[in-house]
């Protein structure tokens, strides 16, 4: 159902206790400049754009590897929530590695899993917001191969 | 203080960036820090202060409503703060939460409150300290207070139709899209379930931003004067109420029209358009 790294980040956070579950988020949101494009990097598509919904700038950089998967840079803006950022982590962790077409296929609904019910709010929906521009890259990507015009 | 204070008509509603870095340590304050962005607190905060969530803590967590005298108190206790305590708050958004916090304890008669001028954002420009280091305060007893002081500065639907019908004040905080109705959201957040968009008839525009200086800290007292007294041609007696989508903004509001401007009546309608704008036959002007 999830691809196996984002299974094991899910059953990490499904035993932690609310507090642990916080501090490893942070953890989390610290760590996402590592998954920020680098200084000269090139990549198969780039997707960046600052969309009503969210508070700043999202930039989704794929590449695409000769055995089918593909995998995700973020760069985010200085106003994105710290949960965002998190998940940015999460994400990148989880879903590097896997197929365009596994990636589409994963399911939202893990998101509360790793975040628990207490942070997920109406103004935090953005945790949402990722996953869904990973997926509109992937889904760009895969209709680039489908006709024949991937650069 | 600074001239720029001492020019509000409750300079003692504030408080400095540099004056809190140099009292971390003075006994009878609590530093409490609220946010939007709900991990902010986590990954560093003022030294000694304390988190209140504004969901979590100040709401009632089955009924769209605040906290009772009972849990206020508990609240209170468990963060150490006493009746006597001066609590001094601060917060992410140009202090929207904080704001927010704020009106809440004045809400249960706890007047003795300040807001750091520029919040979070101005005290981490400048390099202040911060720590994850979560205080534990020794929990103290504070009283039950008798009731919510809901009358005296939150406005209900009722109230404020009944406000609108009189042709009162009413100030709508919100972003011109907003106000106009041609969004129902504020700009950079997801739909918070509005129907309708618009605003109250009657209603004048004057957005929560307005008040800010680009690093969150309020506008001198005469910009403000200009702003509210001058465009909107607000009178120190007149009964106002101010109200946002969920109260949070118009709080921000409500403090400087009470706090740095000094008018008496200053209502928050806290229920605001994602009650007004959901309300069936609720009247709405659109411009």
């Amino acid at each position: 159902m999830y691809p196996p790294p984002l299974q094991d980040l899910i059953d990490l956070f499904a035993g932690l206790p609310e507090t642990e579950r916080r501090e490893m988020l942070i953890n989390m949101a610290d760590t996402a400049p590592l998954y920020a494009p680098a200084e000269g990097e090139t990549f198969d598509l780039e997707d960046i754009r600052k969309d009503e919904e969210c508070t700043d700038t999202v930039g989704v950089f794929l590449t695409a590897a000769a055995d089918g998967t593909i995998s995700y840079k973020i760069s985010l803006g200085p106003q994105v929530q710290t949960l965002t950022r998190a998940m940015t982590s999460i994400l990148c962790q989880g879903l590097n590695g896997s197929t365009a077409a596994s990636i589409l296929e994963v399911p939202a609904d893990f998101v509360t899993k790793i975040v628990g019910t207490e942070l997920v709010r109406v103004r935090s929906q953005t945790v949402y917001y990722v996953l869904t521009r990973m997926k509109s890259a992937a889904k760009v990507h895969l209709n680039r191969l489908r006709a024949g015009t991937d650069s | 203080m600074s001239e720029k204070f001492a020019a509000y008509a409750h300079p003692d509603a504030l408080v400095s960036t540099d004056w809190l870095d140099k009292n971390l340590d003075t006994p009878g304050f609590r530093i409490v820090e609220s946010n939007e962005d709900l991990l902010l607190y986590d990954t560093g905060h003022i030294p000694g202060a304390v988190h209140i969530d504004w969901r979590r803590d100040l709401n009632d967590q089955l009924v769209r409503d605040y906290i009772g005298p009972e849990a206020f108190a508990a609240m209170c206790g468990r963060y150490g703060i006493t009746p006597e305590t001066t609590v001094i708050f601060y917060g992410d958004k140009s202090n929207w939460w904080s704001c927010y916090a704020m009106w809440v304890f004045h809400l249960f008669g706890h007047t003795n409150c300040k807001i750091l001028d520029g919040g979070r954002a101005k005290w981490v420009a400048e390099a202040r300290p911060l720590t994850r280091e979560i205080p534990e305060p020794a929990p103290v007893s504070y009283a039950v207070p008798p009731r919510r002081l809901d009358d005296e500065i939150r406005a209900f639907y009722a109230d404020t139709l009944a406000h609108m019908k009189a042709g009162l004040p009413l100030v709508d905080v919100r972003s011109p899209g907003e106000f106009s109705g041609e969004v129902t959201h504020m700009p950079e957040y997801p739909q918070e379930g509005v129907l309708r968009g618009g605003h109250i008839p009657g209603a004048k525009s004057m957005p929560w931003a307005k008040a800010a200086n680009p690093d969150g800290t309020f506008k001198s007292a005469e910009e403000l004067r200009d702003l509210y007294a001058g465009t909107l041609g607000l009178k120190p007696d007149d009964d106002i109420v101010a109200y946002c989508r969920i109260g949070e903004r118009s709080s921000h509001t409500w403090f400087v029209l009470k706090y740095l401007l000094g008018y008496q009546k200053v209502r928050n309608y806290d229920g605001s358009w994602t009650e007004w704008g959901n309300m069936v036959r609720s009247p709405i002007e659109r411009s």
